[in-house]
């Protein structure tokens, strides 16, 4: 009896730890950052390669909309997403695709957007949230709501540390999977 | 006791009738009975075609991502229902059975498959391509078959099949431009003319959205929509209409009988009439169209002028009045019945019913007013009270008004012939009751969808399927090019899901065999990052369709394409037929001088319509005027003598000029139901004139005759007045014709009648 009276304040007490650090306090410190500029790497793996993919450079965001990444290795490409379009930038070529053409890109879109901003009305759009861990370690992960996404997209987890995203990883329904890790 | 006796007999005939009697709906019985090739292709494009079986479908009322869910159900669902082919809202084929095929052949339909295109060069730009979409957001949707299909040939073959022109994608689905509206397209199983199936496919698509969300609003388009439209506004307007005619003539009736039994002797004759009409067309046609039905009443509802002409003549005199009175009556039914003969002969399936509808039920209705009212009577005719304005119905009869509106007429028909095709119609949807603003919106919407209108299609003929689609094929380089020049918009064909079989043979020829394609893949792989035995599915895929069946319609049983073949690829007078609608044509003759010489053909429905119409105008006119030469012959063996059959028909015949006049002059333009109501015109002006005439000799008789008249007149300005109140145009012609020339008939009649000093 009183180990079962201990163990209810137990759990009870690790949810309000909890608790202190929530989506919404997520949320805040995120949109507490305007601007970003940092080195990132990239990492692609995939059941159908022998090794992994690697890029890096870096990624730009600026308050209110600007999310551009700068690839520099292994070779020059930019990748700008504006309010409704992504520009792929290679060899001088510049290609438009309008975001709303494809529900992945979208969701691809708004999750780079609303965790960046800190915009959880983007984010709950496309995907169901769950925050968990600490100011100092949290973890955010995002499903995708609607099946024209789920059937690619398994999960997205962000992780970082207060206002700032230091890793997102995309897990792809093909086994395929993305780490970007922001320095 | 006798009218209770009849009246029981004649509800178990039509009780009978009523179960005996099959009625259709299909709207092309109203279309000639076609004799060029074009002409049928046109019906069966009609009735059939791909384009009459589209429905356009517009979600309003909410948010993008809340109207983008909602198509993405709404064409999940319709996709299920048994009501439609397929349905699409841009995401993708809705169908999983037809991406499989797409897979499974996309070699036989890839024209990117030609010799050389397995190279090792362009295997290993092929792979590098794929490898930097690996990590871009962007190709997320082809990374699955990316094993298989490594030079990404389904993806190109998407966008062949997809059309051209598309709508504006928001949210992964077609919407308007101005994003208000999310946009589908779904294809019905039932043909377009079948207005009760669509009815229930638009059903279908209101409940599916209104359990989806229920705040939001669709709007339907496309043929199927308007069928079934147009159905249900002739319907309610033939209801609400006939229910306040009747309402209306019963007022009349009573106001001048004073006697239900009396109402009753009258109402007997046209009730048999129609019966007898109706059992005779279903006898000789095996079946009775809506339209018929309906007009038909209309038409044989004027046979009440018979009793009631019967009824009035003989008040106050013995039996042996009926003697007379049938004579002039024979004449009024026979001359009427010879009025229908054109119809009867007419080449448009539904009016040859409502010509043999109208002879039979006038007739049927003729005889019992002659032998069975007055049996019915026996011998206590009815009285009858004159309506007001009887009086004013006076002979004003002399030789300078006479002239006067023969020398109109003339005018009339001169100007007639001077201004000829400007004022006959001959757009075959001028005759639809679809409202302008919904046409104007099916248009909009078509403009959205990049949809083909019915308009123009490119035909290629061939001795067989095979033969046929070849042709095709050779027609699609001129096409492209035209739409490069921005001469047509787009265009869909048949040879994008089932190209000819020397086509297919080419291409699978144009394989590798596996060794050769593993080598090329080996050196194009060297030095990417992809594990060597990642393209196995790649390499037995390409193997298995080298040595595969060629592609047949077969391979798309049960996917909405192969609804789209059948109508694509038609057998038509042991040819077959690789379809090609063309949308936004902007220069046909452009089109049809770049096809000269070729085994295609571009076909402009519009006017293959419009030379159906106006032949078929002509073939009528040459009818109506066998008919008027059979009831000049009646008339003048009937009354004994030219001088009285002149002033039958010379007022008759003022009256249908002026009436015409009347109506172009008003800027209508006159088409084939417009025709319909002149013959009921002449009829009535016949009747009103010989019943003027038969009364000359005796002023008892000619106020009687004067008052017969103003019944007569009466209930037919009454009932066709209304019709011209109504939404749909051909009931508001044959309301107004009707109306107008029943009126200018009998001031025409008493103008020929002569002044009673004048008569010998």
């Amino acid at each position: 009896m009183t180990r079962a009276l201990f163990a209810a304040a137990l759990a009870f007490a690790s949810a309000a730890a909890n608790a202190a650090f929530d989506e919404a306090e997520l949320m805040r410190q995120l949109a507490a950052t305007t601007e970003v500029q940092s080195a990132y790497t990239e990492r692609k793996t995939s059941p159908l390669l022998a090794a992994p993919l690697d890029n890096s450079g870096t990624l730009t965001y600026r308050r209110p909309n600007v999310i551009e990444k700068n690839v520099a290795s292994p070779r020059r490409e930019k990748l700008r997403i504006l309010a409704d379009e992504v520009v792929v930038e290679r060899n001088g070529q510049e290609r438009r695709i309008a975001i709303a053409s494809q529900p992945t890109l979208a969701a691809f879109a708004a999750s780079l957007r609303g965790v960046l901003s800190g915009d959880s009305a983007v984010l709950r759009k496309y995907f169901k949230l769950r925050v968990s861990g600490a100011e100092e370690a949290w973890s955010l992960e995002l499903v995708p709501i609607d099946a024209a996404v789920s059937r690619y997209v398994e999960r997205v987890v962000v992780e970082g540390r207060g206002g700032r995203v230091g890793r997102i990883e995309t897990f792809e329904v093909s086994g395929d999977r993305t780490v970007l890790e922001l320095r | 006791m006798r009218i209770f006796l009849a009246g029981l007999v004649l509800a178990l005939a039509a009780y009978a009738a009523v179960h005996a009697v099959k009625v259709e709906n299909d709207f092309t019985a109203f279309l000639p009975n076609t004799t060029s090739p074009e002409e049928r292709l046109l019906v069966a494009q009609l009735r059939d075609g791909l384009v009459a079986r589209l429905m356009l479908v517009a979600l309003e009322g909410g948010e993008a991502p809340a109207l983008a869910n909602a198509s993405r159900q709404l064409a999940a669902e319709l996709a299920k229902a048994p009501e439609f082919a397929f349905a699409s809202n841009g995401a993708s084929f809705a169908s999983p059975a037809l991406a499989e095929a797409l897979v499974r052949n996309r070699y036989a339909l890839s024209p990117r498959v030609a010799p050389g295109a397995f190279s090792e060069e362009h295997l290993r730009r092929a792979l590098d391509e794929r490898l930097d979409e690996l990590s871009s957001p962007v190709a997320l949707p082809t990374r699955a078959l990316l094993p298989r299909d490594p030079t990404g040939e389904l993806t190109a073959l998407y966008k062949r099949l997809v059309p051209g022109t598309q709508p504006a994608m928001r949210e992964g689905v077609w919407f308007t431009a101005d994003g208000k509206s999310a946009l589908l397209i779904a294809q019905t199983r039932a043909p377009g003319y079948d207005s009760v199936a669509q009815a229930a496919a638009m059903a279908r698509v209101r409940s599916a959205l209104a359990a989806i969300d229920p705040a939001l609003r669709p709007t339907l388009s496309g043929p199927g929509v308007f069928a079934a439209e147009s159905h249900r506004i002739i319907e309610h307007d033939v209801e609400r209409l006939g229910i306040a005619a009747t309402a209306g003539v019963l007022l009349l009736l009573g106001y001048v009988y004073r006697s239900l039994r009396a109402i009753a002797l009258v109402a007997m004759p046209v009730v048999l009439g129609l019966l007898a009409g109706v059992l005779a067309v279903q006898w000789g046609f095996g079946s009775v169209h809506a339209i018929t039905l309906g007009f038909g009443a209309t038409l044989v509802g004027e046979a009440v002028d018979y009793p009631n002409y019967v009824l009035v003549q003989t008040q106050g005199e013995g039996s042996g009045a009926l003697g007379s009175v049938g004579h002039t009556l024979g004449l009024a039914v026979l001359t009427t019945v010879a009025s229908a003969l054109a119809l009867a002969l007419s080449g448009f399936q539904g009016l040859a019913q409502l010509g043999v509808l109208t002879m039979v039920g006038i007739l049927a209705a003729g005889i019992a007013t002659r032998y069975l009212v007055p049996w019915l009577a026996a011998g206590r005719v009815p009285v009858a009270y004159p309506l007001p304005f009887a009086a004013l119905l006076q002979p004003f009869g002399g030789r300078l008004p006479r002239i006067g509106v023969v020398v109109l007429a003339l005018a009339v028909l001169g100007g007639l012939a001077a201004t000829d095709p400007a004022w006959r119609e001959n757009d075959l949807s001028a005759i639809s009751p679809i409202p302008e603003a919904l046409r104007l919106q099916d248009a909009a919407l078509r403009r959205e969808m990049g949809a083909p209108d019915v308009s123009y299609l490119v035909a290629s003929r061939g001795s067989d399927e095979g033969a046929a689609l070849a042709n095709a094929e050779a027609a699609l380089p001129v096409l492209e090019g035209l739409k490069a020049k921005g001469v047509l918009a787009g265009y869909e064909s048949a040879t994008a899901l089932l190209p000819s079989p020397a086509t297919q043979r080419a291409r699978l020829d144009a394989l590798p065999a596996r060794d050769a394609l593993e080598a090329s893949l080996r050196a194009a792989q060297r030095g990417l990052p992809f594990k060597p035995d990642t393209f196995a599915p790649f390499l037995s895929d390409v193997e298995a369709a080298r040595t595969a069946p060629l592609l047949t319609r077969a391979a798309y049983a049960g996917t909405p394409a192969a609804a789209r073949l059948d109508a694509l690829l038609v057998q038509q007078d042991g040819a077959w037929l690789a379809l090609t609608p063309v949308a936004g044509l902007r220069d046909a003759a452009a089109l049809e001088a770049a096809l000269a010489g070729s085994a295609s053909r571009l076909v402009d429905l519009k006017r293959v319509t419009a030379g159906m119409l106006d032949g078929y105008l002509r073939e009528s006119s040459r009818q109506v005027a066998y008919g008027a030469g059979l009831i000049g012959v009646l008339l003048v063996f009937g009354l004994r003598s030219v001088r009285r059959a002149l002033r039958v028909l010379l007022p008759s015949a003022a009256a249908l000029c002026l009436t015409v006049g009347l109506l172009a002059a008003c800027g209508v333009r006159l088409g084939v139901f417009h025709l319909v109501a002149l013959l009921l015109v002449l009829g009535i002006g016949l009747n009103y004139a010989l019943f003027l005439e038969a009364a000359v000799s005796n002023s008892a008789r000619r106020a009687r005759a004067a008052q017969a008249l103003a019944l007569c007149v009466a209930t037919t300005a009454l009932t066709f007045g209304l019709l011209a109140a109504s939404a749909t145009p051909v009931l508001r012609a044959i309301g107004l014709t009707v109306a107008i020339g029943a009126l200018l008939s009998v001031v025409l009649a008493l103008a020929w009648t002569p002044a009673e000093r004048s008569f010998r």
